[in-house]
């Protein structure tokens, strides 16, 4: 456990806790709260991250685990974008209650936090347990059918999961004798039989997979995302899923990297599974109709890239596979508060009644269009370069099938995008469209930010490449 | 004879497949989570057995404290679920989870 | 060594008991023999402090959970159609299962129990939770604190309306 970054997950439980007591007269004041925490964490992560100080000594002045950083760094971004879209959101006369939404918000920041800064399997397990119960609650949130059936699907596939974990730990416990990454790095690299410690290993990562929602385990990525209350959706596909599932996956890819040829069959079947959703993902997301299921099939596809370069495991394909986990928060984010604004403007989501918006509303048609592109990896936007990265390193791992595969997918991926802009926002307005408005520019605010962002990683892109080669793979993969 | 930590295995494996089993075969959600507590319980019992193994059992005693707490929140956490549901829906059968389609 | 088997036979017997009933609240009774029964076999294994947890808070706390939910929804159970066939098939495949785990899984744990290694120092279970495991401590605070707020936002209190 890093105690100095223990800051980042204690202030947001004070304030998780807080907020009831504060907001008891005065709703409004849960906005404000949970706002401030994360914008103060924000800015703060912000300024040891992007001291331009840091860039003229090569980053060598962060001590701290440079993967852990850039983690906080975007739970943070995204949950302060979607707590300031829904204190805008949430209407006065909503069935939504706002105390404990911004609580259960603010407790799971907490939980994030948690999983990414700490060095140990069971506290990793007890903090994807807390992210699991809050975002089931969160899911729910807005007391309509389509919520409850999700969060119970969300919940009857996560649980049995986290049994997995347990398993694991306790067949962990068993060979190693100890939870710390770093002491099953050195027992590893021991040259004890690696049987034992690769099928525990494994166990874990299974339960991991079920819940980061890859392929063969897909089936309540879908529901959960479409069921859930609009901006909880964004916040599920932004981040929580991938700091509760794909996180750990890289971190144990890491260390099955150390077994070198002794792990083969699960990276192998690593690979596999990420190939799969990848295909299933992408194929699913041609035949939607409705936004917000078409964008959780595409969320699928995009985790299939990040693990299939965790499976790889060389230095370059971490590397790739970090930097598609947080390009691909950025602009899943951005894609899914649209859909949210979509539902406030024109009152629903779905793509056969949606038509020629871009009149009605400007900002959320190119916002989505900038999003879309960094998806499909167009450059010089962000996914161009995490793409391409994954891709080198495939096939200079050897794996050029996959490679060639994925440079196809990627094709499919713009197709499917172009499918849907073409439906909601081109074309002819039908009556749901003629009586959109454009939703207030407060709402647009973390859209247009979060899309500078995404242009701003793809134009200083070798800072980033520095940033990832000093601080992740200089000091904790090689 | 088989010795006592691979016959707790055998255990704690049937009682696993026995959660499973209910999970895999009932409609009620109800039972679906008592299928959940069982499979539970077996991972409990199997991290007892490796601390006793391991002559670690503080650790295991630990670890299962902890593990208690969780399941508490977790099952206070559906079971509050599952009561909305029915409020909601007057249905505790898993197959009318269906309007989400696609 | 054989009330050991017994106590854990007892368990798996609760289980496949609680699985089978058809009265849901006779499920969770036996579900609360089986957290009776486990721990019990903690206490077998000199683990008094896990065992009293598991003893109040399993058997106690989630019981009395369960059987509120049961009582809740008690006339909704006979509307779910089950298919008895496949409750009262249980016994056959839990058969089957045992068979073939004696034969393929027994052999596979005796060869992980020549991996295991011993953990070091005897510590006291104090020291584990305050020394070396203090960072779950604030997991565990940080998920009661979850479990209040989650159930805060599915039962809130409601204003008087009209």
């Amino acid at each position: 456990m890093t105690t100095s970054l223990l800051a980042y997950l204690l202030i947001p439980l004070f304030t998780a806790i807080l907020i009831p007591f504060a907001a008891k007269t005065r709703r409004k004041l849960a906005d404000v709260l949970a706002n401030v925490t994360l914008l103060a964490g924000l800015l703060n992560i912000s300024f040891i991250l992007f001291n331009p100080a840091n860039i003229a000594l090569s980053f060598s002045n962060i001590t701290e685990d440079g993967f852990a950083l850039l983690m906080i760094f975007i739970i943070y971004l995204v949950a302060l974008c979607v707590t300031f879209f829904s204190s805008y959101f949430i209407g006065d006369d909503s069935k939504v209650n706002r105390v404990p939404y911004y609580s259960l918000i603010m407790t799971s920041v907490s939980a994030m936090c948690g999983i990414v800064t700490t060095g140990d399997f069971f506290t990793l397990y007890i903090f994807v347990e807390v992210l699991a119960v809050t975002s089931f609650a969160l899911i729910a949130s807005d007391e309509s059918g389509k919520g409850l059936e999700g969060a119970i699907k969300y919940f009857l596939l996560t649980f049995p999961a986290s049994l997995f974990i347990l398993f694991g730990i306790a067949f962990l416990m068993l060979t190693a004798g100890t939870f710390s990454f770093e002491s099953i790095k050195i027992i590893i690299a021991s040259g004890i039989p690696a049987g034992a410690v690769v099928f525990s290993l494994s166990l874990i990562l299974l339960g991991f997979l079920i819940k980061s929602g890859v392929a063969p385990f897909h089936a309540w990525t879908p529901d959960a995302y479409e069921g859930a209350y609009a901006p909880v959706s964004a916040y599920l596909a932004g981040i929580v899923t991938k700091i509760s599932g794909v996180y750990a996956v890289i971190k144990i890819s890491i260390m099955l990297r150390l077994f070198e040829i002794k792990a083969y069959h699960t990276a192998e079947i690593l690979m596999f599974l990420g190939m799969l959703s990848i295909a299933i993902g992408a194929l699913a997301a041609l035949r939607q109709k409705e936004l917000k299921r078409m964008l959780a099939f595409s969320s699928i596809s995009q985790i299939g890239y990040i693990i299939l370069a965790a499976g790889m495991g060389t230095p370059l394909a971490i590397l790739g596979a970090i930097f598609h986990l947080v390009n691909h928060a950025t602009f899943k984010t951005v894609l899914f508060l649209n859909s949210a604004s979509l539902e406030k403007g024109a009152g629903t989501s779905d793509m056969r009644k949606l038509g020629g918006m871009e009149h009605a509303m400007p900002w959320t048609s190119w916002t989505s269009i900038v999003a879309l592109l960094a998806t499909a990896g167009v450059p010089p936007l962000s996914g161009f370069w995490s793409k391409l990265i994954i891709i080198i390193a495939l096939w200079d791992g050897g794996a050029k099938t996959y490679a060639v595969l994925a440079l196809l997918f990627s094709v499919v991926t713009l197709a499917y995008f172009m499918v849907m802009q073409k439906k909601i926002f081109f074309g002819n307005p039908t009556e749901a469209s003629r009586n959109a408005r454009e939703v207030r520019p407060a709402m647009l605010a973390p859209v247009v930010v979060m899309c500078l962002l995404i242009a701003a990683l793809g134009v200083f892109f070798p800072y980033i490449y520095s940033y990832l080669v000093e601080t992740i793979a200089a000091r904790i993969i090689l | 004879m088989i010795n006592s930590f691979s016959m707790d295995w055998y255990f704690i494996t049937l009682i696993f497949f026995a959660g499973m089993y209910c999970m895999l075969v009932s409609r009620n959600l109800l039972r679906q989570f008592i299928g959940l507590e069982i499979m539970s319980k077996s991972c409990l019992l199997g991290v007892i057995s490796v601390g006793a193994k391991t002559g670690n059992l503080a650790l295991a005693q630990a670890l299962i404290i902890t593990m208690i707490v969780i399941e508490v929140v977790v099952v206070a956490a559906g079971l509050s679920l599952l009561v909305k549901n029915y409020r909601i829906t007057n249905s505790v059968d898993i197959w009318s989870l269906n309007n989400l389609r696609g | 060594m054989t009330y050991h088997t017994l106590l854990l036979i007892l368990v798996a017997a609760a289980a496949v008991a609680a699985v089978m009933a058809r009265n849901l609240l006779l499920s969770a009774i036996m579900l609360a023999l089986v957290s009776v029964g486990a721990s019990l076999v903690l206490f077998d294994f000199q683990a008094p402090w896990a065992a009293v947890f598991e003893l109040s808070v399993c058997a106690g706390l989630i019981t009395v959970l369960f059987v509120s939910a049961v009582s809740l929804i008690r006339h909704e159970e006979s509307k779910v159609a089950e298919n008895r066939a496949r409750f009262y098939a249980m016994p056959l495949v839990m058969g089957i299962v045992a068979i073939a785990a004696w034969f393929y899984a027994v052999p596979y744990f005796e060869s992980l129990e020549d991996w295991a290694r011993l953990g070091g120092r005897a510590n006291t279970l104090g020291t584990v939770i305050w020394d070396i495991r203090r960072f779950d401590l604030l997991g565990q605070v940080s998920i009661l604190a979850a479990g209040v707020f989650v159930v805060n936002s599915m039962f809130p209190r409601r204003k008087k309306q009209k």
